[in-house]
């Protein structure tokens, strides 16, 4: 099964993705944040902004996976995590995090980013560190809006960074609860 | 040969976003006494709605009409006096009901029923004596509905083509489409029509399609 994910993500990758400057991509992500942290001058409302603007993009990218792919619903949240590390990463930023420390419901799993491309190039000054700035806190908005699209309600924040010193990327994700489909409201 | 009459496409709240038609005979918006204001009540009615989306983009007269714009959706309407076409909403209504209860007895019948809805069982299509009726559910949510002639029988990779190719490209991925989750908002895009139009016109003509 999860080899199954990987040859789907690779596939995609080769065949069905246009591809952009790596480089371009992260000093814009990077010029990016620093605005933000210009406009807000407060590292919390910037992760904040970051997790907004992520999630309107998540709500959004998930479509264009299944465009790309041939993917169906998943059937449990632990596909739904390997969908996320072997298709959504790696379809849109060639890395493939691996999904490691499921809780013990099931429902809450941690995505171990060891080579996030948007760190590169990147080091947080002490004070951003100091005072909590995730700097890659858009990949939590993304997979939240992502997931909430395909009826999961979840929480998704960081929290290990290597810009902050820890040996690692970790992305925790916790399952709230699923989403009802919406139905029809009735005329009476 | 395929035979085109309408095509729906509903979101994840149950709301038509996108109407056009083909060669139908009498529908809701052709038809002259349906859902119009009184005329001189406001310059803005159906018709107008119809001309907006009529023009731009080519000098194709045949560019066939749409339905909705933000003037007459349901979700969007600007002023409670905005016009709307009674008539169109109820066939939508009606439309998504129909198929939203035959996708639900059918995964019901395939045990694969739930509260987070999708098509499990696979609802492809239906016939009566006049049209086919095709059905085809992004794993989204979002439906995309399609009427033909009775002969035509596959049209699954005609709709997944439609949102694979024209709906993921020209809406969602549209800056200017508001995709806020839990809002409607009516497809206005003229290239995303354009390029559906000329989709339908395509395989409308050819004959090895069918």
């Amino acid at each position: 099964m999860e080899k199954q994910y990987k040859t789907i993500g690779e596939d995609a990758w080769k065949n069905n993705v246009e591809k952009v400057n790596a480089e371009l991509f992260i000093f814009t992500y990077g010029s990016l944040v620093v605005q933000l942290v210009k406009d807000y001058e407060d590292y919390a409302a910037v992760n904040k902004q970051l997790d907004k603007m992520g999630y309107n993009i998540g709500v959004r990218l998930v479509d264009d996976i299944m465009a790309r792919t041939s993917l169906e619903r998943c059937s449990g949240f632990t596909a739904t995590a390997e969908v996320i590390s072997k298709v959504g990463f790696k379809l849109f930023l060639n890395v493939a995090p691996s999904v490691a420390s499921w809780s013990a419901d099931g429902k809450e799993f941690s995505l171990i980013v060891d080579d996030n491309p948007l760190n590169d190039f990147c080091e947080l000054p002490p004070k951003a560190v100091q005072d909590g700035l995730w700097y890659s806190n858009v990949l939590c908005g993304v997979i939240r809006g992502a997931l909430e699209m395909m009826q999961m309600q979840t929480e998704v924040e960081f929290v290990r960074d290597v810009l902050r010193g820890d040996d690692t990327s970790e992305i925790r994700v916790r399952l709230l609860r699923m989403l009802d489909e919406e139905v029809p409201a009735s005329d009476d | 040969m395929v035979v085109v009459y309408t095509i729906y496409i509903f979101d994840r709240h149950c709301e038509c976003i996108f109407y056009t038609e083909w060669n139908r005979g009498r529908s809701p918006l052709s038809d002259d006494s349906a859902g119009r204001p009184k005329s001189g009540k406001g310059p803005a009615n159906t018709a107008h709605a119809i001309d907006r989306a009529g023009t731009h983009l080519s000098g194709d007269a045949q560019r066939p009409v749409v339905w909705p714009t933000s003037a007459t959706s349901t979700a969007h309407r600007v002023s409670p006096e905005s016009p709307r076409n009674t008539a169109m909403e109820e066939e939508a209504k009606l439309v998504y009901g129909v198929v939203f209860s035959t996708r639900n007895i059918i995964n019901k019948l395939n045990a694969k029923d739930g509260p987070q809805g999708g098509n499990p069982g696979g609802f492809m299509s239906f016939a009566t004596n006049t049209y086919r009726l095709h059905y085809f559910e992004a794993p989204t949510g979002v439906k995309f509905i399609i009427t033909t002639d009775v002969s035509t029988t596959s049209m699954q990779p005609v709709l997944e083509m439609i949102y694979r190719n024209i709906y993921v490209e020209y809406v969602v991925k549209n800056p200017l489409f508001n995709i806020d989750p839990h809002v409607s908002t009516p497809i206005e895009n003229d290239y995303f029509r354009a390029v559906l139009n000329n989709y339908i016109r395509e395989i409308s003509s050819n004959t090895a399609a069918s």
